[in-house]
């Protein structure tokens, strides 16, 4: 199989960012995905998450990230020639995701380097800010894409 | 409301293992259709010719299904309220159909809240293993839990 994809290892340059819009969340997909993947009260209980610290039920951080990731693909990950991911070095939920938030992220190249055992990977270390309607920051990761280069083994200058 | 654990109760070297859970590949392309639509989690064929040879599950799957595991474990019978986040979060092995995953934890540090005093946070590391014994996610966590009322 001969891929062609619009972005490489190459493509991606410290300083770059990319920003693409989310959904906005119904209390039922809140309550579905902890359901199924995180049922801690406050996720899945209105009574319960009423009385709790965060007065009314709010999103699972897995949500938050799970959605974050959609949207990576989105904006993206899917037109990239994506060789996966080593892991998120640092992820902060810093303030809760409610029923009829409007989520959006904004991708920043934060690093770029080829890989020493790879000839034809490169590593780029990447920061997903995910923002609300009011545009405060609702989370926020840093972690590494891995790609495919278009010239493996030389360090490309081509877009 | 009583809970069964409260921060005093997770101190450094307190560890939960779960019972296995198998991922099925259903479940894995459902996931990755919703949440992580790349080539290799959701198309058998497109997978194997991509650089794992085969489906594998989104990441951000297998750490939810860490996190389902420790809510069924204990979390729920406890009072916790929150995380602030996650470090180190590393996609240690790749995660395929049938794979049966278990997830481990262990307290690395406790401490009271210096502000609040019906809260202390716990640091942890929470991890995924495989039916062979292989870790293939790794995370450190922390979460804050109410103590327990004098």
């Amino acid at each position: 199989m001969t891929d062609s994809f619009k972005y490489y290892f190459e493509d991606f340059e410290p300083g770059q960012m990319t920003e693409v819009k989310g959904p906005t969340l119904s209390r039922e997909e809140i309550v579905e995905f902890a359901s199924r993947f995180d049922p801690q009260p406050f996720h899945v209980d209105e009574e319960k998450a009423k009385q709790s610290i965060y007065h009314g039920v709010i999103a699972s951080g897995w949500h938050t990230a799970s959605l974050c990731m959609r949207m990576i693909c989105d904006a993206y990950l899917l037109d990239a020639a994506s060789m996966g991911s080593s892991g998120v070095d640092e992820m902060r939920w810093l303030i809760p995701v409610r029923p009829g938030d409007t989520i959006s992220m904004r991708m920043t190249v934060l690093e770029t380097k080829t890989s020493r055992t790879r000839p034809d990977m490169g590593i780029v270390r990447h920061r997903w800010d995910v923002f609300n309607q009011n545009q405060e920051l609702v989370m926020e990761m840093t972690g590494v894409g891995l790609y495919r280069r278009r010239h493996p083994g030389t360090r490309g200058s081509e877009g | 409301m009583a809970f069964r654990y409260h921060w005093e109760d997770f101190t450094p070297g307190w560890t939960y293992e779960s019972p296995a859970r198998s991922l099925s590949k259903d479940e894995i392309v459902s996931f990755a259709r919703e949440h992580d639509p790349q080539r290799y989690h959701t198309d058998e064929q497109a997978a194997i010719a991509s650089p794992f040879g085969g489906l594998i599950a989104s990441g951000w799957h297998t750490a939810t299904v860490a996190m389902r595991l420790m809510c069924d474990g204990y979390l729920n019978a406890s009072s916790c309220i929150g995380s602030p986040g996650i470090d180190e979060l590393k996609f240690n092995r790749p995660v395929r159909p049938g794979d049966a995953l278990r997830y481990r934890a262990t307290v690395l540090e406790s401490r009271p809240s210096a502000s609040k005093p019906d809260r202390g946070a716990v640091t942890w590391r929470w991890e995924v293993l495989n039916q062979a014994d292989e870790v293939v996610l790794s995370m450190i966590g922390v979460q804050f839990f109410l103590r327990r009322p004098q």
